[in-house]
């Protein structure tokens, strides 16, 4: 791998220049004669039957073109993986406030929203749980769909991991320690917020774009809920303003309803979400309460792990399964046991829904184990880096889960390379010297991560590319996965380019198309740049193969002869010749210009009973550390500095990867500070950036990112991923640090004024009013 | 999206001519940044706005002798770079900067933030400091109150309808005079004062104190300055020991003009220190010096 050309070198992102130049034309930008703009009835209540659902008052407002309620799908509108319980607009009932009952059509916004108000709706209000811990209870109502297996139509499942007996493990450590961690719900906040254009087709059927993140998704769905064929649906995703898991589910109903309209109206037809619509009907990152137990000698060998714990996944289980799947491989951080259980339980209420959200899983359990860790530490009275580095996974370590680490884990470098960067042991020392009496104090702290790369044993795991040369030889590239911001496409630029042995300026790589891409399952889980990436160098060297062929011909030797200096092919007789000539020669050779190339990850399976087997073919791995300072007399924190080094194998993009480095952290300082989706009865109460806080430029501090590259041999030149991993140790490392300044501990997140001061929330009581408000606003 | 209708007025008397035309109920609008946020989620108020950002004595800073005149569609971020507020009133620009983020610093005015009158309006509690006047002018005439009494309440004013505020002044204050405003946000920019405070003071040739202001925000419901506070402190000799009987007969009395509320075991202790650090700096550190 010597000698790479573009792979690894800095490289100017290939949509940069328009989004800067503001020529990036998002759903919002779009307009076409003739469009209707539409928009939905939410419901107002978060739990109730609907009784009466009239549109006929809607139609007669001036403006209205049509109207549509589930009664105008197949199957009324059902569809929803891995479980079926949502609807395009609501049957029957709705289980969240903001859930969509119906969507008007009309010839301005304005009038679609009188549209609304004229439905006449009448809910009948039903009991509701907000407490995940009732969820289960006998009398509690019921929010899940039937089920005809005993259990609780409100439990969505159990995850658990077995490897021995922690409980009597626990009994044998010199050290145990129990303690209680809760994160919260989590708003996606992407700067786009959801939106759909649909296009009714002269044959019956519908262009929709979408922007969303797996457009083969809302095909399929579109097709059954629609009662069209494959070849009637067309998914297009234009460019998507950020998304970090956020434009599944919801932005699927967007497109089930635009469609569903422009079939009716026979026009296109828009919609657009303002910020308030979007926090109130969006899913969020779920919130969950964990109880872990860990057991140590006194050498500081971690011994024994019990985790259990509870997940909210509110109104619909959406992703909820398989992030608590996620959640349950990952809660016991990166570490050796001799005996580790984890228990995981996820479950309907009534509080908004939780969905895929940037680590998806791992971010909520890392802040738990990742704090634990930590505590044993204390309790060990031992550095928090030389406990992780006695017990973090090595190659040749045989996992909780019962996996065989063969190689590419590059943890304790990234360890070792962090605690340097960020001058631990000095600072360690200096801070356990300041004043007991000083007001505003210093503290350090450190979180590992591992980060299972790809779907693991969620499903098929696979991706294809198609790559082409046209008549004037530019280089166009599709996928099935999108690039929403992360900067997948300049990665695939630059690893077709590195093999074809072009500059990267000839390639294009198209917007993901269900008519031209092919289906690669979802745009999820950090797994762009390793399935993605492979099937364009599967496809990018299937191709290659046809020029060398030509190239050959054309310099009237054997292929083995052929040479490429910069762009142009050499053969025996030492005289450059384009590549522009040879792809000329080929096209007259009758040779394919285009190629497939398809790149199946590695097998794995999962025992779902016995809570072992091999979740992933791949780990990303990764340390944290984060400087605080903390007034004790405001519970004002300040992180003053971050130091992140992360395991992604190699660096294909180094811009890219940097900037999805500092993304990800300043996702990850403001789950561990502000962030804090509050619900209260159902309803959300913050529902715009005003009180909903996120932070600013001015909130992050200097970040020093590095990358150890322990290869991982069937990525692509060796590469794993980034994207979602480099948030999920932010937070932990940023509460080890409160607790390193102040010595005490916040074990739910965020930690805001109030609770790093009293070391207790302060809460206000909760109103329904804005939501309502919202919700009627254009 | 609200309707209204939208007249920019060029001069002062046109402004006041428009505010009160019959059966047209009119607003002022100067930066905007407290009525665009306000017509999203509310029924609108009003028919029209009248813009007065281009009427030229509104946008002035000016000194005439010892007093200083400040328009009332002067921005924040006009303030921070003015000289004579820099000069005269340090802790007022420092307010002023920790105001959302340099857009809503562009547009946001003194007159807007007053006649908001949110109680964590930021440049407020400076401006009761400084004893501000506020000057409104109507088809009945000029009007003048102290900035302290304009403000009744949270988002409520004595400015009576078709009554245009044109500027405030205030006198500068005694020569050495220090002053400090600290406000406590959740985060670094764009955020909404948790609490804050300003404080001006000035000590004797004995070092005893004999002049002294003090108005925090975001802890009543209004800016005022609380007398009983500004008591401890006057005629003594600022040492730590006075500095915290006065941070907490500040706690005192704010809890006696609010009650418990749920953020009070927050508050009385943040607002504690917050008065604490405030006082120390103009009296026994190197406070921002008046003058």
């Amino acid at each position: 791998m010597a000698n790479l050309k573009y792979v690894g070198h800095p490289a100017q992102r290939v949509d940069a220049l328009d989004k800067v130049m503001g020529k990036t034309k998002y759903v919002g930008d779009m307009s076409i004669p003739g469009m209707l703009y539409a928009r939905s009835l939410r419901s107002e209540l978060p739990h109730a039957r609907i009784v009466k659902l009239d549109v006929s008052p809607a139609l007669k407002v001036p403006g209205v073109v049509a109207v549509v309620t589930s009664d105008d799908f197949m199957n009324h509108s059902n569809f929803g993986f891995p479980i079926s319980d949502m609807y395009m607009l609501a049957y029957e009932k709705v289980r969240y406030v903001g859930e969509g009952i119906a969507s008007v059509a009309a010839e301005t916004p304005e009038a679609a929203l009188e549209g609304v108000k004229a439905i006449i709706c009448e809910l009948e209000p039903l009991p509701a749980v907000f407490d995940m811990a009732h969820a289960l209870d006998p009398d509690a109502p019921q929010i899940g769909p039937n089920r005809t297996d005993g259990n609780h139509p409100n439990y969505i499942g159990h995850y658990p991991v077995y490897k021995g007996n922690p409980t009597e493990k626990l009994q044998e450590c010199d050290v145990t320690i129990e303690q209680k961690y809760e994160t919260v719900m989590q708003e996606h906040a992407y700067l786009e917020t959801e939106g759909g254009l649909a296009i009714p087709t002269p044959e019956g059927g519908v262009v929709v774009y979408l922007s969303c993140q797996s457009p083969f998704i809302p095909r399929n769905d579109l097709c059954k809920v629609l009662g069209l064929s494959a070849d009637r649906v067309r998914v297009i995703v234009p460019p998507v303003g950020g998304s970090f898991g956020g434009k599944d589910d919801l932005n699927y109903q967007t497109a089930g309803q635009v469609a569903a309209l422009a079939l009716k109206a026979k026009r296109p037809v828009r919609m657009t979400f303002s910020r308030e619509e979007s926090i109130i009907a969006s899913y969020k990152r779920g919130s969950m309460r964990m109880n872990i137990k860990l057991g140590a000698d006194q050498d500081g060998t971690l011994r024994a792990c019990e985790f259990r714990s509870l997940y909210d996944s509110g109104a619909y289980s959406s992703q909820s399964p398989f992030t608590s799947w996620r959640a349950s491989i990952h809660a016991m951080g990166a570490y050796r046991y001799e005996d580790c259980t984890v228990d995981i339980d996820t479950v309907y209420t009534n509080t908004g829904y939780a969905g895929a959200y940037r680590g998806f899983g791992n971010t909520e359990v890392c802040s738990g184990i990742e704090q634990a860790i930590d505590e044993m530490a204390d309790a060990l009275k031992m550095d928090p880096m030389d406990f992780r580095l006695k017990n973090c996974l090595k190659v040749g370590d045989v996992t909780p889960h019962g996996q065989l680490l063969s190689e590419s884990v590059g943890l304790t470098d990234c360890i070792l390379k962090v605690r340097k960067m960020s001058d631990w042991d000095r600072k360690r020392k200096e801070f356990a010297s300041q004043s007991p009496s000083a007001e505003k104090r210093r503290g350090i702290g450190v979180a590992a991560l591992f980060h299972g790369t790809s779907l693991g044993a969620e499903g098929l795991d696979e991706a294809t590319a198609t790559i082409e040369i046209h008549s004037d030889n530019q280089v166009t590239l599709t996928s099935g996965l999108t690039d929403y911001g992360t900067g997948a496409r300049t990665v695939y630029t630059l690893i077709a380019a590195e093999i074809l042995g072009i500059k990267p300026e000839r390639i294009l790589v198209h917007n993901p198309d269900t008519n031209t891409a092919k289906d690669s399952g979802p745009t999820v889980a950090s797994r762009t740049t390793i399935l993605a990436g492979n099937s364009v160098r599967v496809a990018a060297q299937n191709l290659i193969q046809n020029l060398d062929w030509a190239a050959a011909d054309f310099l009237k030797c054997d292929v083995y002869q052929v040479h490429r200096v910069g762009e142009d092919y050499i053969g025996p007789s030492e005289e450059p010749v384009s590549w522009d000539i040879i792809v000329k020669h080929a096209r007259e050779m009758g040779l394919v210009l285009s190629a497939f190339g398809r790149w199946t990850a590695p097998e794995i399976h999962w025992d779902e009973e016995k809570g072992t087997g091999i979740p992933y073919f791949a780990y990303h791995f990764g340390a944290q550390v984060a400087e605080v300072e903390v007034d004790l007399k405001t519970g004002h924190t300040d992180v003053v500095n971050i130091w992140a080094v992360h395991d992604i194998g190699k660096v294909i993009f180094p811009q890219g990867a940097y900037g999805q480095l500092y993304g990800g952290i300043s996702h990850g300082l403001g789950y561990g500070l502000y962030e804090d989706l509050d619900y209260q009865n159902g309803y959300a109460q913050s529902i715009n950036f005003d009180t909903y806080l996120i932070p600013t430029s001015m909130d992050m501090p200097e970040i020093k990112g590095g990358f150890v590259e322990a290869a991982f041999s069937a990525g692509p030149f060796g590469a794993k991923n980034i994207a979602e991993p480099s948030m999920v140790p932010t937070a932990p490392a940023i509460l080890n640090a409160i607790a390193n300044a102040t010595g005490r501990r916040i074990r739910k997140l965020p930690a805001n004024l109030e609770r790093v001061m009293l070391g207790k929330e302060l809460t206000k009581k909760g109103s329904p009013f804005s939501c309502k408000v919202a919700l009627k606003i254009t | 999206m609200a309707k209204f209708d939208y007249v920019l007025a060029k001069t002062l008397e046109d402004a006041v001519h428009l505010l009160n035309e019959p059966n047209i109920r009119s607003i002022p609008l100067a930066g905007g940044t407290d009525i665009y946020v306000a017509i999203r989620v509310n029924p609108i108020w009003f028919d029209r706005l009248v813009d007065i950002r281009r009427i030229p004595e509104l946008s002035q800073i000016t000194q005439e002798g010892d007093v200083v005149s400040l328009g009332a569609a002067v921005t924040f971020s006009h303030a921070i770079a003015n000289p004579i507020l820099q000069k005269v009133a340090p802790f007022l620009v420092e307010a002023c900067s920790t105001i959302g983020g340099p857009a809503v610093r562009n547009c946001g005015t003194f007159g807007g933030n007053v006649s908001n009158a949110a109680a964590c309006a930021d440049s407020l509690p400076a401006l009761v400091c400084l004893e501000a006047v506020a000057h409104l002018r109507s088809p009945k005439g000029k009007r003048q109150l102290k900035v302290e009494d304009l403000v009744t309440g949270p988002h409520e004013t004595k400015i009576e309808s078709g009554e245009l505020l044109t500027h405030f002044t205030f006198k500068v204050p005694p020569e050495k005079a220090r002053s400090c405003f600290i406000k406590i946000g959740r985060r670094e920019a764009q955020s909404i004062s948790r609490l804050s405070i300003a404080v001006i003071g000035a000590v004797d040739s004995t070092g005893m104190v004999d002049y002294i202001r003090v108005c925090p925000g975001a802890a009543v419901a209004t800016p005022v300055r609380f007398p009983h506070v500004e008591a401890v402190l006057l005629g003594k000799k600022p040492d730590e020991e006075i500095i915290t009987a006065a941070a907490e007969q500040l706690v005192v009395d704010m809890i006696v003009s609010t009650g418990r509320r749920w953020s009070t075991e927050y508050k009385e202790i943040t607002l504690k220190a917050i008065a604490e650090r405030s006082l120390t700096k103009i009296f026994l550190e190197d406070g921002q010096h008046v003058n």
